[in-house]
């Protein structure tokens, strides 16, 4: 027993050493172990906290760029409302004929937040917002700026989330090239942050460079047709059977400030239909 | 003791608030980023057991890593470079010095022995941190670009921060 102790203290710091070492290889090799646990992301409450300071300072840096793309954004939306107003009215007519009462609701609702914190320089991107569980944020719930999408809820904490960010090389996004029914995989390969990859379009699919990537809209992250980002020219695909395409990104993740969060109305309906057939098995 | 712990912690806490604020958002020409953090690792005295070391460089790695969403890097880099302190120290001065409590500073070894030994460190830290994080993103040239410029870089803001210390303990 004696000598056991004597070894253990002589060499007391080889199994401190080997624990660390261990604990660290678990958090980087294991991903769930960390995705369960708040408090080792930004989202917990210390890091929020001095974050959501820094951004407060920090965040009149990109005032002007930001300005003037929620200007380009907000004469998009007059356009639209505009175009919308006079289809309205004629449908109008129409509908006074009709026995049918529409009772369509919004589907998608948004919650505004902030970004208070950034990266865009790892593998494996992700940032944090201003918002939590309490303002009805919760993970796998699809987050958009002012451009398109940037990315998908992680983890949430009583007052902040943190977002994998679309430039994070662990995470896929289900797209579409607009306008069209042709569905691939947009990911993103790393170090350029204009950048990304859509894989898995069909061979047959018509397409041109200059063509928009929007949001497929086959889950319940995302609305159909949110943009993604712009074709820049076929490059070599691994599998001969699916075209893969180099896009350049839409949002610009160097200068992210205000995010919506969406969220998807019938969200628990259509997941409780997804296993539906598990549990009455 | 006492004493050096208690500065040692609010000169940390005030290196990981740098770390995660400032040198994390900048990459200077796409390659060098500054890890100034690890200072306190470098600094702390070498009659510190190598357990508190060990638990001291794990925990700031893990602030760090908790900070900027990059689980086990810096924790997993930190612990090793604690392991690594004492022989690449004891690489640069005689024997007889080995057996004195020293506190590594540019103040107590000297320019020439205290620039080999952190830029010795920083450039084992880099190499460790981007390995650790790019092994399957990055190939090894960029890796080895990217670790080495950012050893130069570290070295650099270190040395300006030991400087500032040493103005301090006068």
């Amino acid at each position: 027993m004696r000598n056991i102790l004597n070894f253990i203290f002589r060499y007391s710091k080889w199994f401190v050493f080997t624990f660390y070492v261990l604990t660290s290889c678990i958090l980087l090799v294991d991903n769930n172990v960390y995705q369960q646990s708040v408090y080792l992301t930004s989202a917990n409450g210390l890091t929020g906290n001095i974050y959501g300071l820094w951004a407060q300072v920090t965040g009149y840096f990109h005032l002007k760029t930001i300005n003037e793309s929620l200007q380009a954004a907000n004469a998009d939306l007059q356009n639209q409302v505009l175009n919308l107003k006079s289809q309205m009215s004629e449908l109008r007519i129409a509908k006074d004929d009709s026995l049918i009462e529409s009772k369509n609701l919004p589907r998608f609702g948004y919650v505004a937040a902030a970004v208070i914190n950034n990266n865009t320089r790892h593998p494996r991107n992700y940032f944090t917002i201003n918002r939590g569980r309490l303002d009805g944020i919760e993970p796998g719930m699809g987050v958009v700026d002012q451009n398109g999408i940037v990315g998908i809820v992680n983890v949430s904490g009583d007052h902040m989330s943190r977002v994998i960010s679309l430039l994070n090389e662990t995470q896929r996004f289900s797209v579409k090239l607009k306008g069209s029914s042709f569905i691939g995989s947009l990911n993103w390969k790393g170090r350029d942050a204009t950048i990304g990859y859509v894989e898995e379009i069909p061979r047959h699919a018509v397409y041109k460079t200059g063509d928009t990537i929007v949001t497929s809209g086959y889950s319940t992250t995302f609305p159909e047709g949110i943009p993604v980002g712009i074709v820049l020219n076929r490059v070599h695909s691994d599998d001969d059977s699916f075209f893969t395409f180099k896009v350049r990104l839409i949002s610009d993740f160097k200068a992210l400030s205000t995010v919506r969060v969406i969220k998807d109305v019938y969200k628990s309906e259509i997941d409780s239909l997804a296993t539906f057939d598990i549990k009455t098995e | 003791m006492d004493k050096s712990i208690i500065s040692n912690i609010v000169i940390l806490a005030c290196l990981v608030l740098v770390q995660v604020l400032v040198c994390n958002n900048i990459m200077l020409f796409n390659v060098a980023m500054a890890f100034v953090f690890i200072y306190v690792i470098i600094r702390l005295p070498m009659d510190l057991s190598v357990n508190w070391l060990l638990t001291w460089a794990f925990f700031s790695g893990l602030t760090v890593d908790a900070f900027a969403d990059t689980p086990g890097v810096n924790s997993l880099a930190c612990t090793l470079l604690a392991m690594l302190k004492r022989p690449m120290l004891y690489a640069y001065i005689p024997r007889d010095d080995r057996t004195k409590n020293i506190v590594p500073s540019l103040s107590s070894l000297g320019f020439a022995v205290y620039g080999k030994y952190l830029l010795s460190m920083s450039t084992v830290y880099c190499l460790l941190a981007f390995t650790i994080e790019y092994f399957n993103f990055a190939d090894v040239r960029e890796i080895v670009i990217m670790s080495v410029a950012s050893a130069v870089l570290t070295f650099l803001i270190l040395l300006g921060v030991d400087s500032l210390m040493a103005r301090k303990d006068h």
